[in-house]
């Protein structure tokens, strides 16, 4: 069925959209991902403007957020205070993101720092996962965190400024790191449409040293937040959230993530990971050729 | 006096009336009607234009959307990658653009008339926004913007055909595909006889967004933080619905 989408003023194939949304959702159930790196990429693809595309896929972030942080939020995994500055960062971000995401636009760059972005990102994250869950198959699993923290962590971060104690992670830190955290994550919303939980669950084990349990919670719990921001900032900024395809993107992802979660039980955390890196590093490859292969055509035109 | 008076107002009333009937009108058209309405389900649209011919001569129909400035890039490879690194303005574009003819096209008019009034594809001009453009690069730059319209089917590859039903009463049809630009659409009708423009008629078309699409894009253009703020509440009920399904299971 052709939907057309009143902001991005184009028709879309409305069940296209929604199965690769539900498929997304799928897997964002089975490894409690958000999956914004996926469905984006795919936006764009498709024909839908990258500014839509972003802007639309943060809405969508909100929701399956909101319906993970709960869940944590019911087994008390999640710091609130640390995720309250996390988003104070957060929101902070989402808006340097827009403005970054203005200037790549008029500067005529923004197809490829998005392309750039996620190739670096996603490979560098893909081949660390790889070789995680590889190497774990091999090793019994050490304690990687004590390590870190104790090797790379304390001096600079101690010597940081405004202090705060975070007595549910029993952390006693400067409030600039998880804010700083967060200030990354949502740049990441606001120019590449996606929670950045990949990048900020890693950042508040390795570089906050917060306890593992509290983490997936906490970084859910910002991330609403920070796409939230990140849905408003384009819609206020650039005018580049359609409603249509946000409930399409919406419901979608909600009934992919509710079969997802049911078969989640059926896959084994290590496979997970396998599966999961693998998947990453092909979206990474399939974006690379946006880089690196000569394109059909090299003259693109768009509105001023 | 009053006689006076009288032939004057019977000259002019037959005057009138001679202006109303025989009118001198070479050519009349008119469109089946004057608005194309994208509404959610919009899926492209046809354009019908009926008109009649009271002479023998040719036919050439454009239809031009709404202008507007453009940018268009090209990509080199710098670094090893693929990036844009020149680019070029130009002003006045439309965004859509088609046209009819009733005979082959070439023979019709010559080429400077064509120019000036922008009847044909290789004939439109864009202009560049900046003067200081070698004529090559304009070239070029022009080329790639009319493929990228041709590519979105915005601009036509081959002329349509205006058929002729009867010895007068002629059809043409234009086909706006569903990612047709909003606006006013102009359409020119000339009637031309030996390579002459003996009469030329306007009309256009209103391409816009109605009932919810257009509600929508009201919305999000006059009230933008409202709208985000709804989009946000529409998946905060959707993620927590999605939570709570979930439980009960």
């Amino acid at each position: 069925m052709q939907v057309h989408l009143p902001i991005a003023e184009m028709s879309i194939d409305a069940e296209i959209i929604f199965l690769v949304s539900a498929f997304v959702g799928f897997l964002s159930g089975i490894f409690g991902i958000g999956g914004g790196f996926l469905t984006t990429p795919f936006l764009i693809f498709t024909g839908v403007p990258p500014g839509v595309a972003v802007g639309t896929q943060a809405s969508q972030l909100v929701a399956s957020s909101v319906s993970g942080a709960i869940g944590h939020w019911r087994r008390a995994n999640v710091d609130l205070k640390i995720g309250i500055v996390m988003l104070i960062g957060g929101v902070l971000g989402s808006f340097v993101g827009i403005m970054i995401f203005k200037l790549l636009q008029h500067l005529g760059q923004i197809d490829f720092a998005i392309s750039f972005l996620y190739v670096l990102l996603l490979s560098s994250i893909g081949i660390m996962m790889l070789g995680e869950s590889v190497f774990s198959k091999f090793f019994k699993k050490k304690n990687v965190r004590k390590e870190f923290n104790m090797l790379q962590v304390p001096r600079f971060i101690n010597s940081l400024p405004y202090k705060m104690r975070f007595p549910r992670s029993k952390l006693f830190i400067s409030a600039l790191v998880p804010g700083g955290i967060g200030f990354v994550g949502g740049i990441l919303a606001s120019v590449l449409g996606i929670g950045g939980g990949f990048l900020l669950v890693p950042a508040m084990i390795y570089i906050l040293g917060m306890p593992t349990l509290l983490v997936a919670g906490t970084s859910l719990f910002q991330i609403i937040f920070t796409t939230a921001s990140a849905t408003i900032m384009h819609a206020v900024f650039n005018g580049t959230v359609d409603m249509v395809l946000a409930i399409i993107l919406i419901i979608g992802g909600v009934i992919g993530a509710q079969i997802g979660i049911a078969c989640a039980r059926f896959v084994k955390a290590q496979q997970a990971r396998l599966i999961m890196a693998v998947m990453v590093l092909l979206v990474a490859l399939q974006l690379s050729f946006n880089l690196f292969i000569e394109p059909r055509e090299i003259f693109t035109a768009v509105l001023l | 006096m009053i006689r006076a008076l009288l032939i004057f107002l019977v000259c002019c009333l037959s005057v009138s009336y001679a202006f109303a009937h025989s009118n001198g009108d070479a050519i009349t058209i008119d469109l089946a009607q004057d608005h194309v309405d994208i509404t959610t389900g919009f899926n492209g649209a046809r354009l019908h234009l009926f008109g009649e011919v009271t002479q023998n001569g040719q036919v050439v129909i454009t239809v031009k959307g709404p202008k507007k400035d453009m940018v268009v890039r090209q990509k080199s490879r710098i670094g090893g990658v693929w990036m844009n690194s020149d680019s070029m303005r130009f002003e006045n574009v439309p965004q859509f653009y088609d046209f009819a003819m009733s005979d082959a096209e070439s023979d019709v008019l010559d080429s400077a008339k064509r120019r000036a009034l922008g009847i044909g594809f290789s004939y439109l001009k864009f202009d560049p926004k900046d003067d200081d453009v070698s004529e090559d690069k304009r070239k070029r730059f022009q080329n790639a913007l009319l493929r990228e319209k041709q590519s979105e089917k915005l601009f036509p590859i081959e002329p349509e055909r205006i058929v002729f039903l009867s010895d007068h009463f002629f059809r043409a049809e234009f086909y706006v595909p569903s990612n047709v630009p909003t606006g006013q659409y102009m359409i020119d009708t000339f009637f031309i006889r030996d390579g002459d423009i003996v009469e030329q008629k306007k009309t256009s078309v209103k391409v816009a967004q109605i009932g919810f699409a257009a509600g929508v894009k009201l919305f999000a253009s006059s009230y933008s933080f409202a709208y985000a703020i709804l989009i946000i509440l529409i998946a905060v009920v959707a993620g927590w619905l999605s939570n709570a399904v979930r439980l009960e299971n």
